[in-house]
Order: C-alpha cells, then sequence, then structure tokens
C-alpha cells in the first residue's frame, strides 16, 4: 500500500481539513451549542419568571397585610366606639332610670301623704260624726227633752267648729 | 531489523487529476478525521438529547459543563464581542483533542499529518488578518508592518508568516515526536524481547522470542506523556492561541 511522505503538505488533504474543520464547526453549534444555549436560555427565563412571582407574591402579601392591619384598626376603633357609645347608653339610661326611680318615688311618697290627709280628714269626719252623736246624747239626756233635728244639726255643727277650732 | 516510520496510508487514488491540488487521495489522515467528527458529532447528539430545565442528569451536566467553558474561555480571553467565536474555537479544540487522543485505539492521528494543522494555521491566520484588518482598516494593516521603523518591515513581515508556521509545526512536532518514538519504542522493545527470549536453548526459545512481550505495558507509560499530556497540551495551545492572537488583533 502507497504511503504519504511523513512531513509534507497533501493539498486536497490540507482543502479537506479546512472544510471539515468548518464542518465540525457547524455540527458542534447545531447539536450542542444550539440546544444546551436554549435549554439555558429557557433556565434563567424560568428562573426570572420565578423571581417575578416571588416578588409579586411577596408584594401581594404585604398588600394584604396592610390591608389586614388597617382593617384591625378599624375594627378596634369601631370596638372602642361601640364601647364608648354603650358606656355612654348605659349612664344614660341609668340616669334616667335613677330618675324615673326618685319620680316614682316622690309619687308615691305624694300619693301617701294624699292618702294620708284623706285618711286623716276621714278619720277627723268619723271623730266629728261620732263626737256630735255623743254630744247630742249627752245634751239629750241633760236637757231631758227633744230638740228638733234641724236645731240639733245646727248645734253640732257650732260645736264641731269650735272643737275644730280649739284642736 | 528494519523499522520505518512513513506518513499516513493512502487507500484510494482518484485516476483524474486537477490543476494545483494534484490528485484527490483518500489518505488514513482523512479517513480518521472522518472518524472524528462522526466521534464529536454523535457524542454532541448524546449529550444533548432530552434537555430538561430543572433536574438534569449527568450526561446534560456534562454538556453545560462543556458549554459554559468553551463559553468562559472564549469570552475571557477574548470579550464578549467575540462571542461568535465559541463554536469554532470549540470545534477547533475537540477536533484536536480527539484527533491527538485517538492514537490512543491505534489509529494514526489526523493530526500527525502536516496537512491538517496547516489547514488549521491558515484557517486561523486568515482570521488574524481579517481581524487587523477590521480594526485597522486595510492602510492601516500595512502601515503596521512599518512600525517602529520602515528598516523592520521584513522582519514583520517574516514574524507575520511566523504566525501560522509555528502554531501548525509546534503541533505537528508534537505530535509526530509522540509518533516516532512510539514506533522507536515498540521496535526496541521488540527487539530486545527477542533477544532475551532467545537466549532460552531449543523449540521453546524460538517460538518465545517471535512474541514481543516486552511490548506490553511500557509503551503505555510513554503514551500518557505523548498522547494524554502533549495531546491535550497541544490542543489547548493551539486554542489559547488562536484566540489570544485574534483578540490582540482586535485591539486599536
Amino acid at each position: 500500500m502507497q504511503v504519504q511522505e511523513l512531513v509534507g503538505i497533501v493539498p486536497w488533504t490540507f482543502v479537506a481539513q479546512i472544510c471539515n474543520l468548518f464542518l465540525q464547526m457547524y455540527l458542534i453549534k447545531r447539536f450542542l451549542f444550539k440546544p444546551v444555549n436554549e435549554m439555558l436560555q429557557k433556565r434563567r427565563a424560568m428562573a426570572d419568571a420565578e423571581i417575578q412571582d416571588a416578588t409579586k407574591a411577596k408584594e401581594e402579601a404585604l398588600a394584604m397585610k396592610t390591608e389586614y392591619e388597617q382593617n384591625m384598626q378599624q375594627a378596634k376603633a369601631k370596638a372602642s366606639d361601640i364601647v364608648t357609645e354603650a358606656q355612654k347608653t348605659a349612664s344614660l339610661q341609668s340616669e334616667e332610670i335613677l330618675k324615673s326611680a326618685a319620680q316614682e318615688a316622690s309619687a308615691m311618697k305624694e300619693k301617701a301623704e294624699s292618702d294620708i290627709a284623706q285618711e286623716k280628714r276621714k278619720a277627723v269626719n268619723e271623730v266629728k260624726n261620732e263626737i256630735g252623736g255623743m254630744a247630742m246624747e249627752i245634751a239629750g239626756k241633760v236637757i231631758e227633752r227633744e230638740i228638733k233635728e234641724e236645731d240639733h244639726a245646727k248645734l253640732i255643727d257650732e260645736f264641731i267648729s269650735n272643737v275644730g277650732e280649739a284642736s | 531489523m528494519d523499522i520505518e516510520i512513513t506518513g499516513g496510508r493512502i487507500f484510494y487514488t482518484f485516476p483524474f487529476e486537477v490543476p494545483v491540488l494534484g490528485k484527490f487521495q483518500i489518505t488514513e489522515t482523512l479517513v480518521v478525521s472522518w472518524l472524528v467528527m462522526l466521534l464529536i458529532t454523535g457524542l454532541c447528539i448524546w449529550l444533548t438529547h432530552d434537555l430538561k430545565v430543572e433536574k438534569i442528569s449527568r450526561r446534560q451536566a456534562v454538556a453545560e459543563l462543556l458549554v459554559e467553558t468553551a463559553n468562559k474561555f472564549v469570552i475571557g480571553n477574548m470579550g464578549e464581542k467575540f462571542r461568535y467565536m465559541i463554536p469554532f474555537v470549540a470545534a477547533l479544540f475537540a477536533t484536536s483533542v480527539v484527533s491527538n487522543l485517538i492514537s490512543l485505539v491505534g489509529l494514526r492521528s489526523p493530526t500527525a499529518d502536516l496537512s491538517t494543522e496547516a489547514a488549521w494555521a491558515i484557517v486561523v491566520f486568515t482570521m488574524i488578518t481579517a481581524q487587523k484588518i477590521k480594526t485597522n482598516g486595510f492602510g492601516g494593516y500595512m502601515k503596521g508592518f512599518t512600525t517602529p521603523i520602515p528598516i523592520m518591515t521584513p522582519f514583520n513581515i517574516l514574524s507575520e508568516i511566523a504566525t501560522p508556521i509555528s502554531m501548525a509545526c509546534r503541533h505537528f512536532g508534537n505530535i509526530l515526536s509522540g509518533v516516532v518514538i512510539n514506533g522507536l519504542i515498540y521496535a526496541a522493545l521488540a527487539l530486545a524481547s527477542s533477544k532475551l527470549f532467545g537466549l532460552i536453548p531449543g523449540i521453546v526459545g524460538d517460538v518465545l522470542s517471535k512474541i514481543p512481550f516486552l511490548d506490553v505495558g511500557i509503551p503505555a507509560i510513554m503514551s500518557v506523556y505523548f498522547d494524554w499530556f502533549s495531546g491535550i497540551m497541544q490542543a489547548f495551545i493551539f486554542c489559547m492561541l488562536t484566540v489570544m492572537y485574534i483578540a490582540n488583533a482586535a485591539e486599536e
């Protein structure tokens, strides 16, 4: 079999090797760099998207937190409002109750007083009648005569009014 | 005992002759080159099939590592604007390394043929020159030869031409030296083996002396330097020089 020289340039081999080098460059580009770079690109995009998502989620969480805090504050304010309102109402009511109680009490007192006065009057009248009767009996016994009924009543009245003035 | 160290075998010569280029020959260099290309391309396809964005396989990690290393090497040495050079430098390195290491399986390295390195060096030289012209303009490029003083012009031209020649010959010489020394060592050890076992008298000695026992083992140690170290080193140096020369040419 023929052999080529140990050191020497074969023109065709030279040309073929140039072509081979560029062909190899294309093949490496096509089969190694292109797919790997595409994949790396995709991964980078994914990482970016994830970071963005995370940032967004964080922002949302923060917004939610502020909202929550605001709500809490509002609720607290509302609660304290309600409490003050309730306290106010309660004190008002208690005042009213006290007032009405006092009124009632005074009304009751008045009624009792008027009752007492009436009773007193009644008692006085009864006493008057009793005393009249007694006086008539005593007078009848004393004079031993019948006095007309009219004079009788007159006399009693006079007597009583004198008694009333005296008492 | 005669030993002969020759160039690559010629498998077939096409009968027709092309002017300047001569007859087209299918040489060992070309066949092994194609094999190398097939290997590299097959490896690329195998590494990059079924790529995933997350939960990557070890295979994909290797592919990513290769790409990242090539990116870092080119961009680190040449800058971001030479991103388009990455596949070329990667192809150069891959072809060189695989060509150098394919001698481990007993094939003849395509890089043990000066035509291969000359082809690569010419391509690189063309790129360097194109970059220089692009950077300084054609006038600036021509004027560059007369610096620092016009008398230096011949030396400048010489040094310019020396670039591709030195690149090609450095790589070729290292690989060829490996081929030559390995050939010599195999032959010498075979001779020593035959003489050593020839000392055994009778038919046993005759049979044993035909088998080169000493060829087993010892050449492997030489191979560590001449194939592994030298092969990877030269590929790296070639790519490094390519990158450096082109990056220098791009500087104002």
